[in-house]
């Protein structure tokens, strides 16, 4: 275990922390948190080991709010659906996989781009089963009171960061993470050497779609109501990738901490700036990839003073 | 060594969690004001919707406030509206909502826009048993909840569908056959399927009904479709754009019928002034029209006084969105007046309780919480202007066939 | 004469689409950047020309000889001043970069001009042509024209001018252009000038036609995406090609599956498309 994954697992505790201090709000601010690092983490096998600019963390995403929600009406018990929707999106994705991971570049970003849109219509028009554009309404797991039901939701996406994060440390340590480094830095290469890439990638595909799609399904129990163009959003594609870059790509203690300053600063920019968020949250990607291309995890004092050297 | 990266680290965290701390730590009220919580969608494809929810509960803060502020037991408190935008995305409806009732510190609580925000956004005001008044929520499933602090001042949507259906039926009997277009959208999809549904009830034959994807660009083929259908009655649904966009291409491809129903744009001004000519003959329905003419025991009065209010403040002619929002605001007033008390409780049970008559209309909610007080008026765009045909009380004109 | 009118929307249609595609297709193939202000740059270009009529007077037609070197001179200064300092970077951070770039032009366009919608109506209306039963708008018409001279401007630009030549060796072999002297950086920054000045011109050109608000600016960016790869990326023709296969495809989806399904089998298409024939309809393999 290197010592940043120890980081990672400690900084996942203090986090399990929260409940200690804060109230419901505070409970539904970490309850996101954990939500994005789950989407960043996932989005990093891809987007950081293999080096595939995914935007398909979306469609994953819906898929598994929708799954969820589906089979909650049908009265299924919430972790029975959250599994099921983890499994059918590891499926579907290392099927989806094997085909649009030959893609390279640009053009894998767009047909991953396009599986979310893809994904959205084919729920907006299956209004019997679905809602379509109605929305789907999904019943309330928990009677309980607010704190506890906060507080449910809370540890369950904790839950699912947590085996998130083992899952990123195991594939960052075995013959799988190795192999899709190598991809990264030149695909045709480790192909010559006899590294089977297509599984690789696939598995890889797979691996970031199951807990993305499961966070999805939490989400849906969580927020009662759910309709297409809020759980296929195309932000819940780019934002993993901001927080990505921000924390520092391929690092999973760097994304975790991306997330959670990602979402730090969205809350604070949307609370005090009502009609100017969005712009804010352009700025500062923008200034971000001007300024800090390498990430957080480029603050380091060594990597400042290494940087003064060569000045 | 060891213990250098560990306190590099634990320097990088603390940051992250002084952060999330900082967010939480909540702000302190000021005395003698009574806070309203508005979650609006001001960024995102909802945008247009919130300018005029905004401007309805801007005219009612600035009247209350003109007039000292609501009375309280004798006390005045003046009012402020707290607003957040939830960029037209529900899950941030909820979060707006959660977050201003734990630290916004406000009393009582708007609705977020439309059915679906508007639900989901219920669930917390319900379980922090703050007061909400939903001002452009319809959808009866909104209300099936047994919830108890939620009220809407928008009736069911077959209330719209239903009195246009038999005018039609009524008045021009040549209407056979019908074509259905609507978005692919909570509000004008629910809103078809009331209408097919009257349709077939009525006898009509229906010929198309199809729905649209959100931001479509191009209706043209569906329209050479419903064209080569020959519908004597086309029934458009969608927000403002999209019924423009229709409008226009209906035109530009020389579709004429002897009724065209648009829901919700033409209630606009937008739509008449974008509209043009074009605009002529078009019936629609809507929850509230500034023809109507109420004497209302609220802050505003008369529907006369309300317009004229509207029109000095804005320039421009309200329409039933604008009225409802100010309407939400001047209810929390009569009912926190009448309570003579800020506790939510006794302020939910005066809304409960509440029978009046308000600019807006007679004004009673239903045991659910919806209003049921309400005739939705039908109305046509003749001349440039909306004319009202039904109900009876207010009518203004008769019913014109045929749109070009 | 059911099936000749559709076909006939969807080639002024399809001309429409090949309009908002062809800037973005330039910037994509040339810079090899996916340039997601493009569809906020159509919308800015839309409120241009309504600007202008409404306040001056001004016909959308004259609008577009203001709009064209407006665009350029901001897409220039934009390349140059930001975009040049990230443009070696992997295609993420190209990409995140014009997401973010796109995020404050869209905000700032929802805080000055609202996000209600506006429309540009001509007075007297242009009406519309009808040949045997078979009606076209007549400003769609006047559109598809535009859009084809905007085509054929851009394709006469890049074969015979000496900045069309060298912008053209860039997409073609960076490097190599290097090598025989062309300043690359100044190359993207005209490129994706015109780039934006196309984009501007599809703005006015599409105020005519749709409802304005900078709420309309992804439902553009998506069809140029869409486009782009149906027609073959950087090619002009391919733009062409790409929008009228798009329109057609959605013609044809429209009627016989009911228009909801059309957005979704246009992007199958794509997918299908990006898996069998990455090229696109028009493209020459190989110039990825």
């Amino acid at each position: 275990m290197t010592r940043s994954n120890i980081a990672l697992l400690v900084l996942l505790a203090v986090v399990a922390s929260l409940p200690l201090f804060g109230g419901a709000y505070a409970l539904r601010l970490g309850t996101m948190a954990c939500m994005y690092a789950i989407l960043a983490l996932s989005w990093n096998v891809v987007g950081g080991f293999a080096g595939y600019p995914s935007f398909a963390t979306a469609a994953f995403f819906g898929f598994g709010a929708y799954t969820t929600g589906v089979l909650l009406g049908k009265g299924l018990p919430l972790w029975l659906g959250v599994v099921i929707a983890a499994v059918a999106a590891l499926l579907m994705s290392a099927v989806l996989g094997a085909a649009l991971l030959r893609l390279r570049g640009h053009y894998f970003a767009i047909a991953s781009l396009s599986l979310v849109e893809v994904l959205r219509e084919l729920v907006n028009n299956a209004t019997d089963l679905t809602g379509g554009g109605m929305g789907l309404n999904i019943p309330l797991v928990s009677g309980s009171g607010v704190l506890a039901e906060a507080m449910f939701f809370f540890y369950a996406m904790w839950i699912l960061l947590l085996l998130t994060a083992l899952m990123v440390m195991a594939v960052a340590g075995s013959k799988l993470g190795f192999g899709l480094a190598c991809i990264r830095q030149n695909e045709t290469a480790s192909s010559m050497v006899g590294l089977n890439t297509t599984l690789y990638k696939s598995i890889a595909f797979g691996l970031s779609a199951c807990f993305v799609s499961a966070a999805g399904g939490v989400y849906a129990a969580w927020v009662h109501y759910i309709d297409p163009s809020d759980v296929f959003d195309i932000l819940y594609s780019v934002k993993p990738i901001v927080m990505a870059l921000m924390g520092g790509l391929g690092s999973p203690l760097g994304v975790a901490c991306g997330a959670f300053l990602y979402l730090g600063l969205e809350e604070v920019v949307w609370r005090n700036y009502i009609q100017f968020h969005s712009g804010v949250l352009g700025l500062i990607i923008v200034l971000l990839l001007l300024f800090l291309p390498h990430g957080l995890i480029s603050l380091r004092p060594a990597n400042l003073w290494r940087k003064a050297k060569h000045v | 060594m060891n213990k250098s990266w560990v306190f590099r680290y634990a320097r990088l965290a603390v940051p992250l969690w002084a952060a999330v701390v900082a967010c939480v730590a909540s702000n302190a009220s000021a005395e003698d004001v009574i806070r309203f919580g508005a979650p609006l969608p001001i960024t995102g494809p909802l945008a247009p919707e919130a300018i005029k929810q905004q401007q309805g509960y801007d005219l009612w803060a600035e009247e209350a406030n003109k007039a000292g502020g609501i009375s309280v037991g004798g006390k005045k408190y003046k009012v402020e509206i707290v607003y957040a935008d939830y960029q037209s995305n529900t899950p941030r409806a909820v979060q707006a909502t959660e977050q201003m009732i734990t630290q916004g510190n406000v009393n009582f609580m708007f609705g977020a826009f439309g059915s679906g925000a508007a639900k989901a956004a219920s669930t917390v005001s319900e379980k922090y048993k703050v007061p909400t008044l939903a001002a452009t929520a319809s959808s009866v499933q909104v209300y099936d909840q047994g919830y108890k602090y939620l009220f809407g001042t928008f009736t069911p949507n077959d209330t719209l569908t239903t009195p246009l259906t038999q005018i039609i039926k009524a008045k021009v009997p040549e209407v056979k056959k019908v074509a259905i277009l609507a978005r692919n959208d909570l509000f004008p999809l629910a809103i078809a399927q009331e209408m097919e549904k009257s349709a077939k009830a009525n006898g009509f034959d229906l010929v198309y009904f199809e729905k649209y994807a959100i931001g479509t660009l191009d209706h043209s083929a569906a329209l050479s479709q419903i064209k080569s259908l020959a519908p004597q009655w086309i029934f458009v649904t969608g927000y403002i754009n999209d019924l423009l966009l229709v409008r226009k291409q209906m035109v530009d491809q020389e579709m004429k019928a002897p009724v065209v129903t648009m829901i919700a744009g033409p209630a606009y001004q937008e739509f008449i002034e974008s509209g043009g000519k074009t605009a002529e003959n078009i019936t629609s329905a809507s929850w509230w029209h500034p023809a109507e003419r109420y004497d209302g025991k609220d802050i505003f009065g008369s529907t006369e006084n309300f317009v004229k209010l509207f029109k000095a403040k804005y320039k421009s002619e309200p329409d039933y969105g604008q009225a409802s929002a100010a309407l939400c605001g001047a209810l929390f007033q009569m009912a926190i007046e009448k309570a003579g008390s800020l506790d939510r409780d006794k302020v939910r049970d005066e809304l409960a309780r509440l029978d009046a008559v308000t600019f807006f209309g007679p004004v009673r909610f239903g045991a659910n919480g919806q209003i049921n007080s309400l005739d939705p008026p039908v109305f046509q765009i003749q001349g440039a202007k909306p004319v009202v045909l039904f109900p009876e009380a207010i009518k203004q004109g008769d019913l014109k066939v045929g749109v070009n | 004469m059911h099936a000749a009118q559709i076909l006939v929307n969807a080639v002024v249609l399809g001309c429409l689409y090949a309009c908002i595609a062809i800037g973005f297709s330039l910037v994509w193939g040339v810079l090899n950047v996916i340039n997601l202000i493009h569809g906020s740059f159509i919308v800015l270009g839309a409120y241009l020309a309504f600007g202008l009529y409404n306040a001056l007077h001004i016909s959308p037609w004259y609008s577009i000889a203001v709009a064209a070197p407006l665009f350029f001179v901001l897409g220039y200064l934009l390349q140059r001043l930001l975009l040049n300092r990230v443009i070696t970077a992997p295609v993420l951070v190209t990409l995140t970069m014009t997401f973010g770039l796109d995020l404050i032009l869209n905000n700032a366009m929802i805080y000055f001009f609202k996000a209600d919608y506006r429309k540009l109506t001509l007075t007297p209306s242009l009406g519309s042509v009808s040949i045997f039963d078979v009606v076209v708008p007549v400003d769609r018409l006047i559109a598809t024209v535009a859009a084809l001279a905007l085509t054929g401007l851009l394709y006469l630009l890049l074969r015979r001018s000496r900045v069309g030549r060298a912008i053209v060796a860039v997409r073609l072999d960076r490097d190599a252009a290097v090598l025989m002297g062309v300043d690359v950086k100044s190359i993207y920054a005209i490129a994706f000038g015109l780039g934006a000045a196309l984009a501007g011109c599809a703005g006015v050109l599409m105020a005519l036609i749709f409802p304005i608000s900078p709420l309309t600016s992804s439902g553009y960016l998506g069809k140029a995406f869409v486009v782009c790869v149906l027609g073959g990326l950087g090619s002009v023709s391919g733009a062409l090609a790409g929008g009228l296969l798009l329109a057609l495809v959605e013609g044809i989806g429209s009627t016989f599956f009911g228009p909801a399904h059309a957005t979704t089998l246009s992007f199958i298409l794509l997918i299908i498309f990006l898996i069998l024939r990455p090229q696109g309809l028009l493209g020459r393999k190989g110039f990825e």
